[in-house]
């Protein structure tokens, strides 16, 4: 075995200490870990909302879920509610899972076209999925491991504190010997012949010096943005929103298994229940909506009592060309950002740190394990962007400038291809690897009204009367299982409590 | 002209070998509305998937789509089993090897085992990475019994292929795809009518002055792609990377105890197969006619495996067409992607091609973005099996050779140069959409060859080494006190058959 690793990580919100936890956990003997932050400059705290493939990096930390849930004051989440997206006044849920029973070649949804446009009245495709159906009654349960069971079909995440999560993650970094140094980065010195980062001056004069810096520093991007100069793709011609407000308030309503984002003039709202209030959050483009009238929305539109005054974010859409440059790696915001509309900030950076450990190096570092890296960072977020412009472009929303530029603007032509395909009959562009598979594509097309002229000609086999009947048969069975199941917050009650507050 | 969708009512297909009559049949069961005539024009000798009957495991997936069952094809025109292919001679030094198509090891946790064996090799000497495989050693040992389901066995789920006679099988897919309304209209190509508008094919002209109109026309007609080659020349040529340019053939009697492993034996200037068809042993050469005369050839032939080729060589030129569906024609099989027998890819890809062209059927006006689809991943799927092919050359360690020493020294495309660098730095196996084989069948050809990663990836830390070769001891014996209570193949056989005559 080389030598260890000594890794520094800069930046202690929830991309560093999840990045320092998971190496300290996944590779003891390979590395040693040195986070440093400072407490005078303050976390962004992203995503509160969090896509399944959380649980698997938990799991991976061997934290136990409900004490987690417990802690961050989690409540489930089987996907989101998007309202007034295709038009004022509409509503569909993307949820985390399949439709029907998600099993055969060919994609349940075909079928429902079929029938569809043979004028059989069937329900909506939500009423097809059993996450969506759950979601909707504010009810919860774990979901079924037997594939044969309709509880199986679907996945949950996680709404959390993400302020609360990040001093879990660092109590189980530092007992696994993760040290700390508090304080701010005055100066990133360089190696004059190879480049590489040799060591960091703090502010109290001390250099910090290691063979990996990880740039967890979030928009200031202060590794691999200001030092490297690496180059960001710009991509607010396409998801032109560069603020947020965020504000919490009390729950006046129901305690929703999903998070809600809700279109705004000039962008949209999130709205995250967790067990002990509200976040709330306005996601608009400055071109289009000053700050203070942003605020007056946010305020105007929340359920409950505001439990703290709002603060502003700014940021960019895009990611830097490579994450990993010579001795450097980027994690989380300082790599790259996309708007949290579909909860991805938490995944990119599970996906980040998951293909770092993959790729981990030695203290001499070579090329190709760099380029795997960029070459998967770069499918994540490339397949996310287009997705994410799916939402604002497949919109029948007009009158306001933002949604009037957003229905009109050019988008890329891997999106526009994938559109024109799904028009036609119904057809998803399939992949094996990364996020959003057909169904969420296929959830965020229908919900928003791109309908297909046609369907998969194969739906045709079987006779149309039994299509029905079964369809029928389905839709009852979800029904009645969703119905048996305990309301959210019965379950949480019973299984993650959150501790009381003092 | 025809108009957006409208649904393709009738389909073409030329060529009356195995391709064209697989296409015929999985057209007309998949899409019944269609209307499918076969002109069953004989295939050049080049047409590999029309005549080498050596399947993959997914052939029993066409299969089951179409509606033929194992039993089907066992009775009907009988066949054997294959569960991989022994490598002999590939690297001076090294023994045999199995490329098999079931698990290597068994994954511990979420590790892949072949890192486990690397692990095991840097540390001292580790037996064979493929006596690790219970499928290989059932193989090696000519033995064959259908997975088994039990989840604890070794041989509790693997792949495994047919062999069959091609003759009979194409007399078989032929009579069931006429059980299933599909039309032959026998005749030969007398000339090919272009629409002027828009240059699609309108129709074949027959020589007896039948005109052939259809909507859709498929190119089985092999390397020659006759259909095709009316509309567009371009060839996307792989001589760089796979040298070989002639195929020698012969045939000998049928062995009483059929292998359960084909062979692909490297010889000083080519390589040779071995595969023990129903009725005969079908034997080739494989070689570069510059190295190599066509007589010489024959000698090598003789002398090494000692049989008589049974005709002239054969010219092959491998590489693809671009843009596989281009207008109303889609070249399938040899006429789109023409390779090698070396894994026998040939009528795997095709059926693949069947498959897709069912799945992606476009409208009668023959839609841009439906097309750009298929081709996409017509062309992932094309350049990885190339990667794969080239894989045995670039990694072959017989220096004392010319034709080895030119093969190993060829240029990489960037695909396989990554993924051999990253192996050789690792043993990690990349990942790409469309990827025919598994990363075991990867990692089977790399370490069986003597490709041996510089480290071990740290990923596995978290399995102590103790652990892992208890684990692995385990396995070995456990495959050594199953595979010898397994019966024989022919015996195999003989149950199977005469029960299900009872």
């Amino acid at each position: 075995m080389g030598e260890r690793v000594n890794i520094v990580v800069v930046g202690g919100g929830t991309a560093g200490w999840m990045t320092a936890a998971a190496l300290v956990k996944l590779l003891p003997r390979r590395c040693s870990v040195h986070l440093v932050e400072s407490e005078a400059i303050g976390i962004v705290g992203v995503g509160e909302a969090t896509l399944p493939h959380i649980r698997s990096f938990n799991e991976r930390l061997g934290i136990a879920e409900a004490e987690f849930m417990s802690w961050t004051r989690a409540t489930f989440k089987l996907g989101i509610e998007f309202q007034g997206w295709g038009a004022e006044g509409e509503s569909y849920i993307h949820p985390f899972g399949t439709f029907g029973y998600g099993a055969g070649e060919i994609d349940f949804h075909q079928y429902w076209l079929r029938l569809r446009q043979a004028g059989v009245a069937v329900p909506d495709l939500e009423q097809f999925s059993m996450g969506a159906t759950i979601a909707r009654m504010n009810r919860f349960q774990l979901p079924a491991s037997d594939p044969s069971s309709l509880s199986s079909t679907y996945g949950y995440a996680y709404q959390f504190d993400a302020t609360l999560f990040a001093p879990y993650l660092r109590a189980i970094a530092e007992r696994l010997g993760a040290r700390r140094t508090e304080g701010r980065v005055v100066a990133v010195n360089r190696n004059a012949v190879s480049g590489d980062i040799e060591s960091l001056t703090m502010e109290s004069g001390e250099t910090i010096a290691g063979d990996l810096f990880v740039d967890c520093s979030g928009f200031i991007s202060l590794l691999i943005g200001k030092a490297f100069g690496e180059p960001f793709q710009d991509w607010s011609h396409w998801l032109p929103n560069d603020r947020a407000i965020a504000m919490p308030c009390r729950t006046e309503t129901a305690l929703s298994p999903y998070t809600g984002v809700i279109a705004m003039p000039a962008g949209w709202r999130w709205r995250i229940p967790l067990q002990h209030r509200t976040g709330n959050g306005y996601v608009y483009s400055s071109q289009y909506i000053g700050d203070d009238e942003a605020r007056e929305a946010l305020v105007a539109s929340v359920e409950g009592e505001p439990i703290a005054e709002p603060r502003i974010l700014r940021f960019r859409a895009g990611r830097r060309e490579r994450s990993w440059v010579r001795n450097c790696v980027a994690v989380g915001l300082a790599s790259g950002f996309l708007e949290p509309l579909e909860s991805t900030s938490i995944y990119l950076i599970q996906q980040a740190i998951t293909y770092l450990v993959e790729l981990f190096p030695e203290r001499e570092i070579v090329s190709s394990d760099r380029d795997e890296f960029n070459r998967l960072i770069d499918m994540e977020y490339d397949r996310i962007r287009d997705f994410l412009i799916l939402h604002y472009h497949a919109t029948r929303r007009s009158g306001t400038p933002f949604w009037d530029y957003v229905r009109t603007m050019p988008i890329p032509d891997s999106l526009a291809e994938k559109m024109e395909l799904f028009r036609r009959r119904g057809r998803v562009v399939k992949y094996r690897e990364g996020v959003f598979l057909d169904a969420s594509w296929v959830a965020v097309y229908l919900g928003q009204g791109v309908i297909p002229e046609g369907h998969d000609l194969r739906a045709d086999a079987p006779p149309i009367d039994s299509l029905a009947r079964g369809m029928e048969k389905l839709h009852a069975d979800i029904r009645q299982a969703a119905a048996r199941m305990p309301s959210h917050r019965e379950h949480l009650d019973a299984y993650c409590p959150m501790a009381k507050v003092a | 002209m025809t108009s957006r969708g409208e649904p393709m009512r009738s389909v073409v297909v030329a060529g009356g070998g195995i391709v064209g009559w697989s296409a015929a049949a999985a057209l007309r069961r998949r899409i019944p509305a269609l209307q499918v005539t076969v002109l069953p024009i004989p295939t050049g000798a080049d047409a590999l998937a029309d005549r080498i009957g050596v399947t993959l495991p997914s052939v029993l997936e066409f299969h089951d789509d179409i509606g033929i069952s194992e039993g089907d094809v066992l009775g009907r025109i009988g066949c054997t089993y294959r569960l991989g292919t022994s490598f002999e001679g590939w690297s001076d030094d090294l023994p045999d090897y199995v490329h098999a198509y079931g698990d290597y090891g068994r994954a511990l946790g979420t590790t892949s085992f072949h890192l486990h064996w690397i692990r095991a090799a840097h540390a001292g000497r580790v037996p064979p990475f493929d006596s690790y495989s219970a499928t290989a050693a059932m193989g090696r040992a000519a033995r064959f019994v259908h997975p088994r389901g039990e989840p604890d066995s070794p041989l509790a789920a693997f792949g495994y292929g047919l062999r069959v006679d091609p003759d009979r099988y194409r007399q078989m897919l032929r009579a069931y795809a006429l059980h299933l309304g599909v039309a032959e209209q026998a005749g030969t190509i007398a000339g090919i009518e272009l629409r002027g508008e828009d240059g699609f094919l309108a129709a074949l002209r027959l020589d007896d002055g039948t005109a052939l109109a259809a909507d859709l026309f498929v190119d089985c007609t092999g390397p020659a792609a006759r259909l095709r080659s009316a509309i567009d020349a371009r060839f996307d040529s792989w001589s760089d990377w796979l040298p070989c340019d002639r195929l020698l053939f012969a045939e000998a009697a049928a062995a009483a105890e059929p292998p359960s492993l084909d062979r692909a034996v490297a010889l000083p200037s080519g390589w040779r197969w071995e595969s023990a068809l129903p009725s005969a042993a079908a034997h080739g050469l494989a070689y570069v006619s510059a190295l190599l005369g066509d007589s010489k050839a024959a000698r090598v032939l003789q002398t090494s495996a000692a049989v008589e080729p049974a005709e002239a060589p054969v010219t092959i030129r491998q590489g693809r067409r671009p843009e596989p569906w281009l207008r109303n024609c889609v070249v399938i099989g040899d006429a789109a992607v023409a390779v090698e027998p070396l894994e026998w890819t040939n009528l795997h890809l095709a059926h693949s091609m069947i498959d897709r062209m069912v799945a992606k059927m476009p409208d009668r006006d023959g839609s841009a973005v439906e097309l750009w689809d298929y081709n996409r991943e017509s062309e992932a799927e094309a350049l990885r099996v190339r990667d794969f092919l080239q894989l045995h050359y670039a990694t072959a360690a017989r220096p004392k050779n010319d034709f080895w020493r030119a093969a190993a020294a060829a240029p990489l495309p960037d695909s396989l140069a990554h993924s051999l660098r990253l192996f050789r730095e690792r043993g990690r196996l990349p990942y790409y959409e469309e990827e025919t084989f598994t990363r075991g069948s990867w990692a089977a050809v790399l370490l069986g060859q003597g490709v041996m990663p510089r480290r071990t990836d740290p990923i596995i830390d978290i399995i102590p080494a103790e652990q892992a070769d208890r684990a692995m001891r385990d396995l070995r014996e456990r495959i050594s006190q199953t595979v010898p209570t397994l019966p024989s193949q022919a015996a195999y056989l003989r149950h199977i058959v005469a029960s299900a005559r009872r």
